[in-house]
């Protein structure tokens, strides 16, 4: 009864599973080395995993209505840049407006652009928006030459995304927690959420019942671009240098973490908490492998090797026998 | 002649094959355009076998690529484990002495073993391959790195000059390889293994039901691109004379697009190795030209357009000719399929 129960949690509670794996790397971590305990490694983790988080909303939501977004990185990084070269360093809080509406009209073009090809064309979603992410990491060198004139946004707005309250909380965390409900909204208590839960579930059954899916779909590419220009303009805040394909990382980092919170690959089933608990374990797993200063060789090859194990664990596919 | 035409026509390779003669004919064109005095030396075709030379190893990867995306299957992880062959075959000699032809058939066993890694981490474990494509970099990445923490390694002289060498003074020596691996695929096609690769393709159940053993052709056919990846690898270290950990990872996105520039598709089950090798070269021939136009322009109007352009107009181009192929695929498909149930059940050939 008793093992029928764990074996109940590990197979079905991916969430919980997650969290209670980080607690367990970090208790290795600093029993390893007691020294990492303190509470800048809080903070740090802290904001990289919040800062993972706001890059994930977007990719939970393509993911759970049986899509993938490969351009994630690369409109963040195109967002970045855009925020960075219209403030110029400057301070004028109508500056930050416009940014930020910069940052979210580019956002929803490239997101149009992955709608429109990866649905209204049919194309298979993983190669258009690569391809696309590729043109508009092109795009980033042609536009800045190669460097940018300006790196990073002024010190002030810096300083205000990294400043860390009662020195644990950084801001962006609460950022972070902002998206948090602004996702949980618009999955579980609007009709679009739902119907997007449907759609990944199974797109014919949603036609049947009135859906338009593919207008929908566009729509939810769309989100997902606009979430990933906010994204990029808080990220601007958040590093210190921006560069052409400063967050192209971002893209492979986003989808690990949504596959290990629980969501489906397939699509129609899956939640942002589970997005968090999965950001949660990847940044804890690399900071304990930075912590015990494995050389970066040895922790791609123990993050390839976790996260094989991972997916055999969680996102295996239906045999062909069934 | 006309049956001639229309069975080309309904090949696979027929949207790729337009798309390479395409661009076979704006390179000689612009080759033309910018030395139209030497154009009939032999420079030309040194320049055009030249470029056999430098990419046989992003050929030998698409083809690897082909067998498995016939499959239904796309391993990202490609290029990497060209990189792993590179990496040994130069570093081998090197770490432990070994001579150079032992080092170089290890790399290329090494490099087979690890793809029947991949093949049972994806058909036994059923980790979809997509994910565990990204997840194998990784690990193959850090394997690299830590046989060659930077570019190096010993490579003879010899290789090179062997690799470079042409054949009764016009034929290169990659194109024999080249060729002599298509000989392979040839060979293959009429096989029953090949012919269980398309049913798996077309649809995995219904090939299960025929009797197939999906999971044991799967492993095979990974071991297969394995050997052409570790080909692909060799090359690369003769043609480049050293060991480089992670430059291949690219190669793995550009078969991939290759593979489908030429009629493959993405689902499985329909192109060739035609198909194949047409996307490359496709690829290859925009990647040469369009630099070239790009320094004619820069020369006619005195304005000049860095490195950066060429790359945003090249994948410009790569990413019109994907979406062009996938909409042709799209059409021969449904009609070749219109076409079988016509002839099965005698029905209509638009339903």
């Amino acid at each position: 009864m008793n093992k029928n129960k764990v074996y109940y949690f590990v197979k079905n509670n991916q969430i919980g599973m997650a969290l209670l794996l980080s607690l367990l790397i970090f208790v290795v971590t600093i029993a390893l080395n007691p020294k990492s305990l303190n509470v800048n490694a809080f903070g740090s983790i802290l904001s990289l995993m919040s800062m993972l988080t706001i890059a994930a909303a977007g990719q939970t939501l393509v993911i759970i209505a049986d899509g993938i977004d490969m351009s994630v990185g690369a409109t963040m990084s195109m967002a970045a840049i855009v925020t960075v070269g219209i403030l110029r360093g400057r301070e004028d809080p109508m500056l930050f407006v416009i940014a930020i509406l910069a940052a979210i009209g580019v956002g929803a073009i490239i997101g149009l652009c992955n709608g429109l090809g990866a649905v209204k064309a049919g194309l298979p979603p993983m190669v258009v928006t690569l391809y696309i992410s590729n043109v508009v990491n092109r795009l980033q060198y042609v536009m800045t030459g190669g460097t940018p004139e300006f790196t990073s946004v002024s010190l002030i707005y810096k300083s205000f995304m990294t400043e860390r309250l009662f020195q644990v909380f950084p801001v962006i965390s609460f950022f972070a927690l902002g998206m948090y409900a602004l996702i949980f909204w618009l999955m579980n208590r609007t009709r679009y959420g739902q119907q997007i839960f449907l759609i990944g579930n199974n797109n014919r059954a949603a036609q049947l019942t009135g859906i338009r899916t593919t207008r929908l779909k566009v729509i939810n590419y769309m989100m997902a671009g606009i979430l990933s220009g906010i994204a990029g303009f808080i990220g601007a805040g958040n590093s210190g240098y921006i560069k052409c394909g400063a967050f192209d990382g971002m893209t492979i980092d986003t989808i690990v973490a949504v596959v290990i919170g629980g969501t489906l690959l397939a699509g129609g089933k899956g939640s942002y908490a589970g997005t968090a608990a999965g950001a949660l374990l990847l940044i804890v797993l690399s900071n304990g492998l930075a912590v015990l200063s494995v050389s970066p060789s040895m922790k791609n090859l123990i993050m390839g090797v976790i996260l094989i194990i991972l997916l055999g664990v969680y996102n295996r596919a239906k045999p062909v026998r069934a | 002649m006309n049956q001639k035409i229309n069975q080309i026509k309904r090949s696979p390779a027929f949207s790729g094959m337009i798309l390479f003669f395409l661009f076979l004919i704006v390179y000689f064109g612009v080759q033309y355009l910018q030395a139209p005095e030497s154009f009939w030396s032999i420079k030309t075709y040194r320049n055009f076998m030249s470029l056999f030379k430098s990419f046989s190893p992003l050929i030998l990867v698409t083809m690897g690529q082909a067998f498995l995306m016939l499959m239904g299957i796309i391993d990202i992880s490609i290029g990497m484990q060209m990189s792993f062959a590179n990496v040994l075959a130069a570093m081998l000699p090197e770490i432990l002495g070994l001579p150079t032809p032992v080092a170089w058939l290890i790399a290329l066993l090494a490099t087979i073993l690890l793809a029947v890694l991949n093949g049972v981490i994806v058909s036994c474990l059923r980790i979809p391959p997509l994910l565990a494509g990204f997840a194998m970099i990784y690990v193959i990445k850090g394997i690299n790195l830590l046989i060659a923490p930077k570019p190096g390694g010993k490579v003879p002289a010899i290789a090179n000059q062997v690799f470079d060498s042409m054949l009764f003074g016009f034929i290169p020596f990659s194109l024999i390889l080249l060729a002599v691996m298509y000989g392979i695929w040839l060979y293959l096609e009429k096989t029953p293994l090949i012919k269980a690769v398309y049913a798996i393709g077309g649809n995995e159940r219904n090939a299960y039901a025929t009797g197939i053993h999906t999971t044991a052709i799967k492993i095979k056919i990974y071991a297969l691109a394995g050997f052409f990846t570790g080909l692909a690898g060799l090359c690369y270290t003769a043609a480049y004379t050293t060991g480089n950990p992670i430059t291949g990872e690219i190669y793995g996105l550009q078969s991939i697009s290759a593979c489908i520039l030429g009629g493959i598709s993405l689902a499985g089950g329909w192109g060739n190795m035609a198909s194949a090798v047409y996307g490359v070269g496709f690829q290859i021939l925009v990647q040469t030209t369009v630099p070239k136009v790009f320094t004619m322009i820069s020369k006619a109007t005195g304005v000049n357009y860095n490195t950066y352009w060429h790359n945003l107009f090249s994948d410009i181009i790569i990413l019109l000719g994907l979406v062009v192929t996938i909409f042709a695929i799209r059409a021969q498909r449904t009609t070749f399929i219109s076409g079988l149930k016509k002839q099965i059940k005698g029905a209509k050939a638009d339903e």
